[in-house]
């Protein structure tokens, strides 16, 4: 049992002797009778799962409903003439992730592995949809532009000035999103693209982004009012977030399509998009809040009153000191709520919003493809699955991180 | 004052904190019933009682930790009132030690001591490390600078929150039971540190059970309960000829 797990951690490329294999296999699957007989029923379903699905996806399967639908699933109606705009706006996003990425840690080999792979597996897909050459260079440049910005990231760390660079990288992320905005909704010199035209994952990603993005605060704001000593301020908190969460999802999402309108002023008129993203915002804030809640709750009031003695403000006690522990303790949490979010967005299908569940529907509902359930969905859950994980590894990351203070 | 080691209080000097008639409630339950307390620049007061007495209590009081419903407590010429501009402003002139440390567990011991002096005092960050690193040369723990709190035994915890206290460069320092939750083989050091701080001329309030500590540094010893002064004596006289009643029947439990 020893021999093996030391190897594993120490990365040696050896096959374990077949002796070994053999000890692990009696220790571990096959100990005790019911132990014999738990690993038999294990294997049996797994074959009878792996073998069927796996004939259905070579025999049965008419992979062509994705295939020709790709462009669909990804972007929806974006106007074709328009499709530059999203390669740059991909090609952005790779650029400052990676670009961040290889300033915050030093850049290793393991790194450039996964980034081909990354890469390999794009250019894999691009070929098995039968892309067109416009589309595979833009993959091409997109990886190039993955690999320079992780080189001038590596060549930036090296400069003696970059120290006092380095707490700008922020004000370069919000800079970003602003062009990624305006990239893909026009005006300002480009052809505006209406909000009805943004579908499929290009609408999944962006709401999803910016619901998360807008309900991070509002939540630590709403923890903070709950706990507050002032009775209007945490009345009025604790009166939210009860309302909030005993409501369904759904119909806050009805609710933000049809009163936002009543509610606001004639001359402003929000469209679609922003009533579903308010909707989510603030459906997502009410759970945030109760999560940093518990986080603040963890903290002992030592200290709080180190801070009082040592003459700091409440906000600066708060900023300092108080939110830095109670976030760090409930990131597993948080992030949680963030992959839940995510999905949630496949409700907006229900409320007119094309987004990835919307398209597949739409796709499935065609004359030609009738029946194809099984392929677009199997692909929609893969889509998911891929951003949920990415997002789950993004925690342990940020865990790991924090795990030795 | 010609030598440090010889420093006592000077009672001709406008006196560093004034308490007059301090009571306070915890709902229906008095646990301040009216005390009065003066102390002079430079004066090491140790506060003594059992546990509830409300020695811990008051000092608490003295940093408005915990606020009074009667009384006036003066510190340094200022009044403590609720306003938050004014405690902010008092509590940078008194530092404060904890039973429980209360470090920030999320920085280093570095990032610990400067914190306050970068944020609340606005210092540069360069000097203010400057300053830190003299201080953790002064309590002896220069070499754990980088290290995280949680990586340190419970004496060098404390020792640090000593030298965070005294980066703010206050004028009084208030110890409330500093060494009750260390083991007893790191009590020897924390108390070291107290006594060389008591030598060098800092007031001082120190809530204790250690009696051979308060007989040495102590200036004056005060004997707490029932929220009330019992008796407040030299050292000498308290340990040796307690006036009161009370006094002794204390003495005879804590020293057996």
């Amino acid at each position: 049992m020893e021999p093996l797990p030391l190897k594993q951690k120490l990365n040696l490329p050896s096959l374990p002797s077949l002796r070994a294999t053999w000890q692990w296999l009696r220790q571990n699957l096959l100990s005790t009778w019911y132990n014999i007989l738990l690993t038999i029923f294990c294997l049996w379903v797994i074959v009878w799962v792996g073998g069927g699905l796996t004939h259905w996806a070579i025999a049965l399967a008419q992979w062509q409903v994705v295939t020709d639908n790709l462009r669909l699933i990804l972007v929806g109606r974006y106007p074709v003439e328009q499709l530059w705009r999203l390669w740059l706006v991909l090609g952005l996003m790779v650029g400052v992730k990676t670009f961040s990425w290889g300033t915050l840690q030093s850049w290793q080999r393991k790194h450039l592995l996964r980034v081909a792979l990354v890469g390999v597996g794009a250019i894999l897909l691009a070929l098995v949809s039968q892309a067109d050459g416009t589309s595979l260079g833009w993959v091409g440049a997109i990886a190039l532009v993955a690999l320079g910005s992780s080189s001038l990231a590596t060549w930036c760390r090296q400069q003696a000035l970059w120290p006092r660079l380095q707490p700008w990288l922020p004000l370069g992320w919000l800079v970003s999103a602003g062009l990624i905005l305006w990239l893909i909704s026009g005006g300002a010199g480009l052809t505006p693209v209406s909000t009805t035209f943004w579908n499929g994952l290009l609408l999944t990603v962006l709401v999803a982004t910016l619901s998360i993005v807008l309900s991070f605060p509002l939540g630590v704001l709403l923890a903070l009012g709950r706990r507050s000593s002032l009775p209007i301020l945490r009345g009025l908190s604790i009166g939210y977030i009860e309302l909030v969460r005993g409501l369904p999802l759904i119909g806050i999402l009805f609710m933000a399509q049809v009163m936002f309108p009543l509610l606001l002023p004639p001359q402003i008129t929000l469209d679609a998009l922003a009533r579903a993203i308010a909707g989510l915002t603030l459906f997502s804030a009410a759970y945030l809040a109760e999560t940093v809640r518990g986080g603040l709750q963890s903290l002992p009031t030592g200290q709080w009153e180190a801070a009082k003695a040592l003459g700091f403000s409440t906000p600066l006690t708060l900023g300092l000191i108080i939110l830095p522990q109670a976030l760090r303790a409930v990131i597993p949490a948080i992030v949680g709520q963030f992959i839940g979010l995510f999905k949630d967005t496949a409700l907006l299908s229900i409320v007119g919003l094309v987004e990835l569940t919307g398209i597949a529907r739409s796709i499935t509902a065609q004359p030609e493809y009738l029946g194809r359930y099984a392929e677009v969905y199997l692909v929609l859950g893969l889509i998911y699955w891929v951003f949920c994980y990415g997002m789950s590894l993004a925690s342990r990351r940020l865990e790991h991180r924090f795990s030795d203070r | 004052m010609t030598d440090l080691l010889e420093a006592t209080s000077d009672p001709t000097l406008p006196p560093m904190i004034t308490a007059h008639n301090i009571q306070k409630w915890y709902g229906s339950f008095q646990v301040l019933k009216g005390v009065d307390l003066e102390v002079s620049p430079q004066e090491v007061v140790v506060l003594m009682g059992p546990s509830g007495s409300g020695k811990s209590t008051l000092i608490r009081t003295l940093n408005g930790l915990e606020t009074h419903e009667q009384g006036r407590i003066v510190i340094d010429g200022v009044e403590l009132t609720q306003n938050p501009k004014h405690l902010e402003a008092v509590r940078r002139e008194v530092g404060m030690v904890f039973q429980q440390f209360n470090l920030f567990p999320h920085l280093t011991v570095l990032q610990n001591i400067t914190l306050a002096p970068i944020w609340v005092k606005r210092l540069p960050k360069l000097a203010a490390q400057e300053k830190a690193l003299q201080l953790l040369e002064r309590v002896g723990i220069l070499e754990q600078a980088q290290k995280y709190p949680g990586q340190l035994s419970g004496g060098q915890q404390q020792r640090v929150a000593i030298a965070r206290a005294l980066a703010m460069e206050p004028k009084i320092m208030l110890f409330d039971e500093p060494t009750s939750a260390l083991d007893p083989e790191m009590i020897k050091e924390v108390l070291d540190v107290m006594r060389s701080l008591a030598e060098s001329g800092m007031t001082m309030i120190i809530v204790t059970h250690e009696v051979g500590f308060a007989r040495e540094v102590a200036h004056r010893i005060l004997l707490m309960d029932g929220g009330q002064v019992v008796e407040q004596a030299t050292p000498e006289e308290f340990f040796t000829n307690p006036k009161e009643e009370r006094s002794r029947q204390f003495l005879a439990q804590i020293l057996g």
